[in-house]
């Protein structure tokens, strides 16, 4: 036997092996290399990602990845599944696409697979967890930036709470299912939240698109939402807190942001809100929360664009002053918003600007030609009036950044809801007409949009008073809850064309103020009871 | 790869146990005279001529000849590189035979980090070479085992030039992570990252290098790839040049045309006129904008198309080196217009061996262009929605923007261009040949694979050998996509842009074995390797438009100036991407090998992957044969060649399409994402997001556990020959995108561990030659697999997962993952008829009776995945011509047709909103539905279950008569048909039918030559 090479071999193969092994292993533990991902946290780059969960689809503009999965980003948006919630289920709106879960908004027929409901839950869930992360990292940050935090979070559980009613709760990252609370409980949280973090938000002031921190939520914000939360109370937590609302709110009538009531080159006070340059035009020291839109820089398909582009036919294009290139011709109104202006059903066959004189009112803006004022066929655009409330055009006659993308800042919060909620709670507190300071209130709209005035409104009044001024802006629904005409035993005392699927309208169960949790979520969620009805 | 080096093995252990039955004579010595040659009568140079049990040896000369002394009667064997050995008795002129090498694959196949002789198999192991006469047109290799191996199904994406397939052995063993088998070529196992320009990792292979795959299917088998091994693995050995001898050069090659089939039947211009008058009125607005023409839309984008493929190979051996060398290319037209595909290939396979073949190198080097002009298929599904009452072309100047296509337009105001008074209105449908002729889309890859293998057979200590193989695949393509600014894509801006991928993967894999043969009967051997690799994969993008030099636009830069946009950069995009992962692994494999009977195998495998927090974990296996007709019993039995019974046991894994950083925190930065920024003055000026990505480090391992049990056997000498296998899988922690609680991660679907399920089956392979004589040959090759898959648990987080989206609304589910059913089972209402038999729209069958029509009446209908295929191949030879055809069959695979419930909403065939019309079928008409929302019926699941013919070929054989000898043949591919399925094709990847691209029909004539 030759073990000459044997002998060399096993100690050099051995010299190999231990040098090759060892470091190999080590290759194991990796840290990621894309230069898309890093490890280290930025606090203003999670603060502000917040903020952009209400006005962008995820992280790549319009177009890409939407930090939800199931539904598509420019579907699953904050605005645009706001705007269906709360406009498409009652009478200001109707939406003339197929897209499943339209015509069961338009029909009060949503159930627990609604996808567009689960995209708006989920939108909200994102942003609860991207809160909590920042408050677990960023705990240190500036003191005003972690109380602007848990106000969006506190935020963001509102609009649960008015939406889905009993929902899973997480105030922190957990590894299991959160645990349900009741939509009681989840008021008082929320409510407790906001008077907590109110006086560390930055103080009230109005800003412009050019100045610092504009978009950025201050303690007018934080005051405004509690009035909002007040106001609806009673539907929450089955306690009224009428004169908690009418604090709350003139708290913010009487600060910083007042209404914009000065109108420039044609366009009204009230249209200025809704214009491409919305930011710099001066509207915006109305705005107490605007979700910023740049058609360069913040691109999405949900927010202001899909307020203009859902409801614009390029037929209501007749003078280019439309500002973008997207015609969606979707969304338009029932004919019970146009009563709201036109009480004897006499709403002609105008154009925008005709159509606010004929009603004497500023925000009558709405287009007759070519369309018929009651909704006989839902899926057909022209079968109801348009609605020209949202513009890409710049009140200034400057140039938008773009053609298809707007500029168009969404106001999420304007300081005119607070004007409706005094108004209101002071008419509830005074036996069901206001006295002259809510009555004031409402003239002060009323007076911004050049219309006509009077010395006291009732609560039904002041109901069409938030049509007039809030229509197509997110509120509706939770407006006729308030009042019990959406579902329920006075569902059927107001009734609006296609309402509940029957043409003339028809009531339907109390158990649709609330939508369902989303089949998706029952699945995952072992914790979870299915909200009554569904 | 490893084919000198371990072939002997196999042979050795022969040779020694054959040994055994040899007694050895003293008879005098005589002098043998002795003449070599291969089966074309060429002699062979430099064949190694041995006695057995004596120190004589000899190499033939240049003639083939040889001399040598040897005992009367004693055994002489000849061996040569590339051939099979050879045993003659010793005497005074002999004349040797040398079979093939190419045959030896009957007898000893590739396995994993090694080979075998087939007889010693105790796994579960398909190993076919590529029939080389009956076959329709491949241009990939994956059509070239297309329903000929049990348990393997092909199902190929469609027609698209040099497109991908699905490959699942043994049906899917995971939900949301990677069902593809492993793929190994040459000793390296490739990643499933696909690159620009090339479907999967079998594009990189010309198929005609190829000389054999092996299928390992069974957990003994597969094992020893360990973490990579649920799938299956598919081992690709390249064809090598033989020792020793003259050049030889053959040539092969083919031309080819390609017609479409079918088409949808949508209605015609007439039929559609009559339609929209009718239905909305002739006086209604819908009537108004029809045209005047009759334009079949699926007829204008598809054409007949030619395609040719030409290979030549030189091959031979200098002295000890063997050497191979082969150049093919590819050209094939698509049927949709303008799609090409042309593939170049070249590799290069050098053999030599030094040291009395002690030590020996295995280099291969193969490289690949491959050059892609893709279609805008966009154009398929536009062509059977749009107005076929509309021309394509128009005259009219309102379309000289539209380079003349009629498109459907809008007010082009927003465009502020006094040029532009319309725009194309982009809710419609768009002209399916502006679509085809807007869109110039094309990739090229580039692809070297290379690979040292050396294996050294220990002086001195000749049990033992060393063996090391290093190699590596680079990869890089290029997409570049430019838009028309007329086209509807990109209307009025256009787009240009490219994506640039590029990825290696490096592998150092070395291995030990150790053979002992003792107490005569017995036989032992033991692997153990080590190997580590390293995959890293990194590119980037770019596309912009451009603003026209008309338009009036401006563009508001940064600090608030405001410019004129006129030939600036349009919505400009980029992103940057990279990342890598690594594989460190130990494995051995021991086998023992009692009287040649009994056979016991173990492997294991340790992985070690970057992919999950817990680095490391461990598959074995074990698995035992019998070899019953070596019994005593049965050694008599004439009629009876083979029975063997095969038992394994074993564990294997699943890493692959997880993700590489998905078990630890990460922040998604939107660096390249200029339109996403979220700009807050004072706070963060420049508007970056900082995005926590979902994560969950407790993901680990997807682990199959396989049994397998099969028998092999073999009678009336290798007239009937075939195998059976029963298997049972289970596969526990699978990894699927999961919805999660909300409220508990960053997203709400994560990455999870999310249960089990497991795959029972049935295969059976037969091969029939009825008729084995002179000038008639006939082989029938069939196969049959019964697969069930059902899944058996899964956490109380998600127990139904929804998958399986549809075009119908955006996020919209057909089928969901469900305990005691088929992963990807149809998940849908029951739909309810009228008397005349037409479902009423949104109408179902009350399941749960609650009184209320809910999401809790959707109920699990059928599965995508077919539980019984067949296959079967036939082919006769008389004399010198042969002919074949291959069938392959599929039953009680059922397909969701999208394309159908697309057309659900009659009522908007004129769409008043964006104001246009739209075609439809005659059965939507029928059943006259008149929303979208209804799509998740179980109307629309149809069964789909086909008949096939692959291809028929007839070919012709000549011998080398005039110097030149080969083949000439005529083929054809996707022949026919049988199903019940309505819509264009049954076969379906994934069960749901949408805008497929038509697979063709083909009609090829080649040629073979050798010269």
């Amino acid at each position: 036997m030759n073990l000459k090479y044997f002998k060399n071999i096993i100690p050099a193969a051995a010299l190999v092996a231990a040098v090759g092994l060892s470091s190999c292993t080590k290759d194991l533990d990796v840290t990621p290399i894309d230069p898309s991902k890093t490890m280290v946290p930025d606090e203003a780059a999670l603060f502000t990602k917040c903020y952009a969960q209400m006005a962008l689809q995820g992280q790549t503009g319009a177009n890409g990845d939407c930090d939800i999965d199931g539904l598509d980003g420019g579907t699953a948006g904050f605005v645009r599944q706001l705007f269906n919630a709360n406009e498409l289920t009652t009478d200001e709106a109707i939406c003339a696409w197929g897209d499943p879960g339209i015509p069961a908004f338009n029909f009060n027929q949503w159930d627990a697979s609604h996808p567009m409901l689960q995209g708006f839950y989920y939108r909200l869930y994102t942003g609860i967890t991207y809160c909590n992360h920042y408050l677990d990292v960023c705990a240190d940050a500036d003191a005003t930036h972690v109380a602007e935090i848990r106000f969006l979070r506190a935020l963001f559980y509102y609009y649960l709470m008015d939406c889905f009613g009993n929902v899973p709760f997480a105030t922190a990252l957990m590894t299991t299912p959160p645990e349900q609370i009741q939509r009681a409980d989840l008021f008082n949280w929320i409510e407790s939240e906001l008077l907590e973090v109110k006086d560390q938000m930055m103080s009230p002031a109005t800003r412009k698109d050019t100045d610092n921190d504009y978009g950025r939520a201050d303690q007018d914000a934080a005051n405004l939402l509690l009035a909002r939360l007040y106001l609806n109370a009673e539907v929450y937590t089955g306690t009224a807190r009428w004169s908690d609302a009418k604090t709350y709110a003139e708290k913010v009538i009487n600060g910083p942001h007042k209404l914009w009531t000065t109108g420039t080159n044609g366009w009204s006070a009230y249209q200025m809100l809704f214009m491409g340059d919305n930011g710099s035009n001066g509207a915006s020291q109305e705005a107490i929360l605007p979700l910023l839109q740049d058609g360069i820089k913040t691109t999405a398909w949900c927010t202001s664009l899909f307020l203009a582009a859902s409801t614009w036919k390029s037929d209501m294009d007749t003078n280019s002053d439309y500002g973008t290139s997207e015609f969606w011709a979707g969304n338009r109104a029932r004919s019970q918003l146009l009563a709201k202006f036109f009480p004897q059903g006499d709403a002609p066959e105008a154009t925008i600007s005709e159509m606010a004189t004929a009603a004497g009112d500023d925000r009558a803006l709405f287009f007759g030609k070519d369309r018929t004022l009651v909704v006989d066929t839902p899926t057909e655009f022209t079968s109801g009036y348009s609605v020209g409330k949202y513009r890409n055009t710049y009140s200034s006659g400057g140039n938008a950044h773009d053609s298809k993308f707007v500029d168009t800042d969404f106001f999420l919060m304007r300081s005119a809801e607070a004007y409706l909620i005094a108004a209101e709670a002071d008419a509830r507190i005074n036996g069901g007409s206001t006295t002259a300071t809510g009555a004031g209130y409402i003239n002060a709209l009323r007076e911004r949009a050049n219309t006509t005035t009077r010395s006291s409104y009732t609560t039904d009044q002041i109901l069409d008073e938030r049509s007039r001024e809030l229509y197509f802006e997110g509120f509706r629904r939770t407006d006729l809850i308030r009042y019990g005409y959406f579902g329920g035993d006075k569902s059927g005392q107001y009734l609006w064309d296609w309402k509940a699927g029957s043409q003339n309208g028809a009531s339907f169960a109390a158990f649709r103020n609330v939508f369902a949790i989303p089949a998706e979520d029952m699945n995952a969620n072992p914790n979870l009871k299915q909200n009554t009805g569904y | 790869m490893m084919k000198q080096v371990n072939i002997q093995f196999p042979m050795r252990m022969l040779g020694l146990i054959l040994g055994l039955f040899l007694s050895v004579s003293a008879f005098a010595q005589i002098d043998v005279k002795g003449h070599v040659k291969d089966a074309t009568g060429e002699p062979i140079i430099g064949a190694t001529v041995r006695v057995d049990g004596t120190q004589a040896a000899t190499i033939t000369d240049f003639d083939g000849n040889f001399a040598i002394k040897a005992n009367q009667g004693a055994n002489i064997t000849v061996t040569y590189v590339g051939y099979q050995d050879a045993k003659v008795k010793a005497a005074p002129n002999v004349v040797v035979t040398l079979q093939d090498d190419s045959q030896v694959l009957e007898n000893v196949v590739v396995i994993g980090y090694g080979r075998a002789k087939k007889s010693d198999l105790t796994g579960s192991v398909t190993a076919i070479k590529p029939d080389e006469k009956n076959h329709g047109l491949i241009t990939n290799a994956q059509d070239m085992i297309q329903g000929k191996i049990a348990g393997v199904n092909v199902t190929s994406g469609g027609g698209t030039p040099g497109g991908g397939a699905t490959i699942r052995i043994r049906g899917g063993s995971s939900l949301n992570a990677s069902n593809d088998p492993l793929i190994v070529i040459d000793g390296l196992a490739m990643d499933n990252q696909g690159i620009k320009g090339a479907a999967n990792p079998l594009t990189m292979v010309n198929p005609n290098d190829i000389e054999s795959f092996t299928v390992l299917k069974d957990a003994s088998a597969t094992a020893i790839y360990g973490s990579r091994g649920s799938n299956g693995v598919i081992i690709i050995t390249t064809k090598k040049g033989r020792g020793n001898m003259a050049p030889q050069v053959s040539y092969s090659g083919n031309v080819s045309y390609s017609v479409k089939k079918k088409t949808l039947d949508v209605l015609d211009g007439n039929e559609y006129r009559a339609f929209i008058k009718s239905y909305y009125g002739a006086d209604s607005d819908a009537a108004a904008l029809l045209g005047t023409a009759n334009t079949n839309w699926q007829d204008e984008i598809f054409r007949g198309a030619f395609s040719t493929d030409q290979n030549i190979t030189v091959q031979g051996g200098i002295k000890n080196m063997p050497y191979r060398f082969s150049v093919g290319y590819t050209n094939q037209d698509g049927i949709l217009k303008t799609s090409n595909f042309q593939r170049t290939t070249a590799s290069m396979t050098l053999n030599p061996s030094f040291l009395q073949d002690h030590l020996k190198f295995n280099i291969n080097g193969k490289f690949m262009y491959a050059h892609n002009r893709y279609a805008n298929e966009a154009a398929i599904g536009d062509a059977t929605r749009m107005d076929p009452t509309q021309p394509i072309y128009s005259t009219d100047g309102k379309y000289n923007n539209y380079c003349g296509y009629w498109q459907w337009v809008d007010n082009g105001a927003s465009l502020k261009d006094e040029t532009y008074p319309t725009m194309w209105n982009r809710n419609t449908v768009a002209n399916p040949l502006s679509r085809l002729y807007e869109k110039y889309d094309r990739a090229n890859s580039y692809d070297y694979m290379g690979n040292v293998e050396v294996d050294y057979q220990v002086h001195g200590f000749e049990d033992l050998r060393l063996h090391a193989n290093l190699s590596g695949d680079l990869a890089h393509g290029k997409q570049k996509t430019d838009y028309e600014k007329w086209g509807p894509s990109n209307f009025y801006y256009g787009n240009s842009g490219y994506s640039y991928e590029k990825k290696y993967n490096l592998t150092l894999s070395t291995y030990a074995q150790y053979y002992k043969d003792f107490l005569k009967t017995q036989h032992f051997d033991v692997m153990v390797g080590y190997e580590w690799s390293h995959n890293k994969y990194w590119g980037d993008s770019y596309y912009a438009g451009v603003y026209p030099t008309t338009t009036k636009q401006t563009i508001t830069n940064a600090d608030g100036t405001e410019i004129a946009a006129a030939g600036q950069p349009y919505n400009a995009s980029t992103s940057i991407w990279k990342s890598e992962n690594y594989l460190v692994s130990f494995f051995g494999r021991a086998n023992y090998i009692a009287w040649d009977r009994y056979m016991l195998t173990f492997t294991v495998r340790r992985d070690g992957s970057s992919r999950f927090k817990e680095h490391w974990a461990t598959f074995p296996s074990v698995a035992l044969g019998w070899k019953i007709n070596e019994e005593a019993f049965l050694k008599n039995v004439n009629w009876l060649d083979e029975l063997k019974l095969r038992l394994g046991w074993g564990k294997t894994g699943q890493q692959d399409g997880i993700g590489d950083y998905n078990y630890f925190a990460t922040y998604n930065v939107n660096t390249t994402n200029v339109d996403g920024r979220y700009p807050i003055n004072g706070v963060n000026n420049d508007g970056l997001l900082y995005r926590p990505d979902a994560y969950n480090q407790d993901l680990k391992w997807e682990t199959t556990t396989t049994s397998n049990i099969g028998l092999d056997f073999s009678v009336f000498n290798n007239r009937l020959s075939g195998s059976v296998d029963y298997y049972y899988r289970k596969t526990t922690d699978l990894i699927n995108d999961a919805y999660v609680s909300a409220g508990s991660n960053f997203r709400n679907k994560v990455r999870s561990n999310i249960g089990s399920l497991e795959n029972k089956g049935f295969e059976a392979a037969v091969t029939v030659r009825p008729i084995m004589s002179k000038n008639w040959q006939w082989e029938v090759t069939t196969n049959f697999t019964y697969n069930k898959n059902k899944i058996t648990e899964l956490t109380g987080e998600s127990s139904i997962v929804l998958t399986g989206g549809i075009s119908a609304g955006t996020g919209n589910n057909c089928q969901a993952h469900s305990v005691g059913h088929p992963a990807n089972s149809f998940y849908v209402f029951q739909q309810v008829y009228d008397e005349n038999g037409l479902p009423l729209e949104g109408v179902y069958v009350d399941r749960n009776a609650d009184g209320v029509i809910n999401d809790s009446d959707r109920y699990f209908y059928k599965s995508p995945a077919a539980p019984y295929t067949a296959g079967l191949s036939s082919r006769v030879q008389y004399k010198q011509w042969d002919f074949g055809f291959g069938l392959r069959a599929s039953f009680d695979n059922y397909v969701y047709w999208d394309k159908e419930a697309g057309y659900s909403n009659t009522a908007k065939r004129f769409d008043s909103s964006f104001g246009y019309l739209q075609n439809t079928i005659q059965g939507a008409i029928e059943r006259n539905w008149s929303t979208y929302d209804h799509a998740l019926s179980d109307y629309f699941v149809h069964n789909a279950s086909f008949l096939k013919c692959d291809n028929i070929t007839l070919g012709y054989s000549f011998d080398k008569n005039f110097g030149v000898g080969g083949r000439v043949y005529v083929s054809a591919t996707n022949v026919f048909t049988i199903t019940k399925y309505e819509g264009i094709d049954p076969e379906v990847s994934g069960g749901i039918d949408n805008n497929m691209y038509p697979r063709p029909l083909t009609f090829l004539v080649g040629l073979n030559l050798n010269f």
